[in-house]
């Protein structure tokens, strides 16, 4: 009797088990057909027409013009705000927009007068005149931000003349000026909004003059809507809906199965090369495009064995820059040979390779050699970079491996990583004899690839640099020459001269090897068939306003 | 004592015993931020900035003082019920960041662990109810596996096959970028959509929370099993059992009006640590499905260095498993007169 009833009861217990498993699938499936379909049935559009989804990685801590200093919050003031100058479209000539021509500059290159066109208001209908301009640049530089330097070591005084005429003065000449005034965070703001005191900064609202207004932002989801009273072109979209990724797989996940639009940045070299493999078949566009950024090894001058000119130059021959492309970004980067990349094409140089070549084991062997190397007393090469990065992690173990391979006994390299804020804070400190680093550009001139890692204020040739930008960029390098090759082009307004002054700064640096440049990233945006005309400009700037969407 | 004023007894001195936990915990954590690399200053400002200007902001900060004083300024703010502000988004309340994510944390971590219940449970009850049998040897089995799954490989691989490959899922994140999300007075977009009888929201919503909740429930509902298998097995074996199956009770009715209820008790601490632990911010699950919850928002706060906002966070969290940890004493004390205090 009890075992009956015990099969009985076992029988009963499955059967509500399988109720309850049967109600959970039922819950589960309804959730799964009833939802709205990607965004045919939406729960709730956010507009009437034709908005652009987007995926980064990318982080916006500060939308702040006077804060923000990385790549995205660049790309967003960039499409939030305008500039006094910017670029026409896919190319790299200076054009007016918040000014109606090029400024006058005075005879000793100190004094700039820009007229200002009188339509334009920002998105809290202030009017935009000179004050409103004068105000958004002194801001900028009194705040104290983290670009604040760009101006604040350049401009002595900002004033408007009148409504519709502001001028800059100097503290020296300044040739890439104008180009400087590109910069996404010299933009106007409204001075009912803003106000001018050190630190005081408005990370998460931007009330400016741009195609499109801030509508949301926090550290997931940033929301653009067109600016209906743009005084410019109109956005060829509604809006922009940029969603926040923590992880490449989860930018990458999401495009794939179809969640977003645009997938732009960062995506490691493993997908990047899958999505161009698959684009062909799921009607994907890749939008490939040279990058300004640029990778290079930094030589401490300052400790053993970079404080030896043989030394650096034996690096500079050893590194196999094909080899690292191919191995840590399956060639989605060119090698570089000159901290100028070759988007500036009439002034970079490849001076590395033609003084060292890539993987010149011979020539190595004749530097180590000058430099009292040999297998009894070889050298040690530690080389340093910050842990979050992945490539540079791979780039660092393909040194180790060519060099101790075509090297033996000659060369121990040792690869050591540090966490970001650690390493960066302890570079100027001198720490690390060689660390492997990056630079974006603030602005498109080729002075922003000098003047950051040539030069020097305080220091000598015998003390080498004790205060200044040499010695935030790790290698410690003092020249003379080349402080003064810096000034000249600064002061030369002539193109082709400042252009031969270039050529001067990328020999001096084959010759002292204070950096080693290694590699230069491309760019890619990935795009479904539903939006067109997204490209990425020469300044590695994203016009949002001209990607449109079909209905 | 009575029962009554002994119960009362241990709860006061619980309580009592809270605000101590809670400021050991801050304590820790801000010598924790303290010891940690990097400079305040350096990522309000960045490292470039001017040193006059590093130097005016450390005073103004109350850097320059000595860290015990910073140390007790920071309690006087906490006992102020204020958590200080974002260093890294320049003043956002650490508060208002916690009152935008921490629904969404809410959300996933109820709604995992009522999947963890269910399946732990079940498959518990099954287990122990057929002891010595395949189905038993299963469950040890499940027990064993989605204990041992890493959360970030299984939450990848779940997105990969029924996200991406099947398309049955959608990738991530909470709701569709492009449509707007439910508001409503709680913040959970479930609760929310139906409290505005908007139907295509709360299918909307479910579905973008299964696929999360059902990996951080799967990978829990192990713990649970094995903890009820474990107690059920030992209740099934008691002589109230034996007598009740003596008086011909069902064995589905011994198992779930008398046994399971006695197994409950370990399985109600574990479940109210597991569901404060969650409530602190399941970072993992977070973080692979970007969820926009409070253990992502930790995750990025870390990233950028923004050390106000981690050591805000995580004075939150230690004060909601204090909390949340008193509770299940409390309720266990009241439901198990053989605890003695």
């Amino acid at each position: 009797m009890m075992v009956s009833l015990t099969r009985l009861s076992r029988r009963g217990f499955l059967v509500r088990i399988g109720q309850y498993a049967g109600l959970f699938a039922l819950c589960l499936t309804l959730a799964v057909s009833c939802r709205g379909e990607g965004g045919s049935q939406p729960a709730a559009d956010l507009g009437t027409g034709d908005r652009v989804s987007m995926g980064t990685t990318l982080s916006a801590g500060s939308l702040d013009p006077a804060d923000a200093y990385e790549t995205f919050p660049g790309i967003l003031l960039y499409n939030l705000g305008d500039r006094l100058y910017t670029y026409t479209p896919g190319t790299t000539d200076l054009v007016p927009q918040l000014a109606t021509e090029l400024p006058t500059i005075s005879e000793d290159g100190i004094t700039y007068t820009i007229p200002l066109r009188d339509d334009v208001t920002l998105h809290d209908g202030t009017p935009f005149t000179a004050e409103v301009m004068a105000f958004s640049m002194q801001r900028f530089i009194e705040n104290g931000g983290r670009p604040a330097d760009l101006l604040s070591s350049k401009v002595a005084e900002v004033s408007a003349a009148s409504p519709t005429e502001l001028v800059i003065k100097l503290k020296a000449p300044v040739a890439s000026f104008t180009s400087l005034l590109t910069f996404s965070g010299i933009t106007p703001v409204s001075p009912e909004a803003y106000e001018i005191g050190a630190g005081n900064f408005k990370p998460s609202v931007f009330i400016g003059s741009g195609p499109y207004k801030l509508s949301e932002y926090s550290s997931s989801v940033i929301r653009l809507d067109a600016n209906e009273n743009y005084w410019g072109e109109q956005p060829a979209n509604d809006g922009i809906d940029i969603q926040i990724f923590t992880s490449a797989a989860n930018l990458y996940n999401s495009f794939v199965s179809g969640g977003l639009d645009v997938a732009y940045q960062t995506l490691d070299p493993d997908q990047i090369s899958k999505l161009e493999t698959d684009a062909p078949g799921n009607n994907w566009t890749v939008i490939e495009a040279g990058a300004t950024v640029v990778d290079y090894l930094s030589l401490n001058q300052k400790i053993a064995p970079f404080d030896n000119l043989d030394a650096r130059k034996a690096v500079a021959a050893m590194v196999d820059r094909p080899l690292i492309v191919e191995r840590a970004f399956k060639d989605q980067a060119d090698p570089s040979y000159s901290l100028i990349p070759t988007s500036f094409s009439d002034v970079s140089e490849p001076v590395f390779e033609e003084a060292y070549g890539d993987g010149n084991y011979d020539e190595a062997k004749k530097y180590l050699t000058a430099a009292g190397f040999s297998e009894s007393n070889p050298m040690a090469f530690e080389v340093w970079y910050p842990s979050s990065s992945t490539p540079r992690s791979i780039a660092a173990q393909t040194i180790k491996q060519s060099i101790e391979q075509n090297l033996p006994g000659l060369v121990n390299v040792t690869v050591n990583t540090a966490e970001s804020a650690t390493l960066f804070g302890n570079i100027a400190d001198g720490v690390y004899p060689s660390v492997m680093l990056n630079w974006y550009a603030d602005y498109f001139d080729p002075e922003n690839f000098v003047q950051p890692f040539l030069s020097c204020e305080n220091g000598s040739e015998a003390t080498l640099c004790e205060a200044g930008e040499s010695q935030s960029s790790g290698s410690f390098y003092y020249s003379d020459k080349a402080n003064q090759l810096v000034a000249e082009q600064n002061a030369e307004s002539d193109p082709d001269k400042r252009n031969a002054i270039f050529k001067q700064l990328q020999e001096l640096m084959a010759a002292d090897v204070p950096y080693i440049p290694l590699w230069q990233v491309k760019d890619y945006v990935f795009t479904t068939s539903a939006v067109s005309a997204v490209d990425i400009q020469p300044n590695q700037q994203l016009l949002l306003w001209k990607i449109e969407k079909a209905s | 004592m009575s029962r009554a004023s002994s119960l009362r007894l241990y709860i006061t001195s619980r309580i009592l015993l809270a605000p101590i936990m809670v400021w050991l915990a801050t304590t820790i954590v801000f010598l924790l931020i303290q010891a940690a690399p990097g400079d305040v200053v350096d990522v309000k400002l960045g490292p470039n900035a001017p040193a006059a200007l590093k130097e005016s902001m450390r005073i103004q900060m109350g850097l320059d003082q000595p860290m015990y004083i910073q140390y007790f300024r920071y309690i006087n703010q906490l006992l102020h019920f204020d958590l200080g502000s974002s260093t890294f988004t320049q003043g956002q309340p650490i508060t208002q960041v916690i009152g935008e994510f921490f629904p969404a944390t809410v959300e996933l971590t109820v709604c995992g662990m009522m999947i963890a219940a269910l399946v732990g449970l079940t498959v518990g009850s099954l287990a122990a109810s057929r002891p010595n049998t395949p189905i038993d040897t299963g469950s040890r089995l499940f027990g064993i596996v989605t204990y041992a799954l890493p959360m970030y490989w299984f939450g990848m691989i779940l997105q990969l096959v029924f996200a991406v490959k099947l398309g049955w899922f959608p990738q991530g994140t909470r709701f569709p970028i492009d449509q707007l999300a439910p508001t409503g007075p709680t913040g959970l977009y479930v609760l929310d959509s139906l409290l505005h009888l908007n139907l295509a929201q709360f299918f909307t919503s479910v579905y973008y929370l299964a696929l999360p909740s059902l990996t951080l429930g799967l990978l829990i509902s192990g713990v649970f099993e094995r903890i009820v298998r474990v107690n059920l097995r030992q209740t099934l074996k008691s002589d109230y059992v034996e007598a009740a199956r003596a008086r011909g009770i069902s064995e589905f009715r011994i198992l779930t009006a008398h046994a399971l209820k006695n197994a409950m008790i370990p399985v109600i601490t574990i479940l109210g640590l597991t569901f404060a632990a969650m409530l602190g911010g399941a970072v993992l699950t977070e973080v692979t499905f970007d969820w926009p919850g409070l253990g992502n928002r930790l995750y990025i706060a870390i990233s950028q260095r923004d050390a106000d906002m981690v050591q805000g966070l995580m004075v939150f969290f230690a004060t909601i498993v204090v909390v949340v940890s008193i509770l299940i004493d409390v309720l266990n004390a009241y439901v198990d007169p053989r605890i003695r205090y």
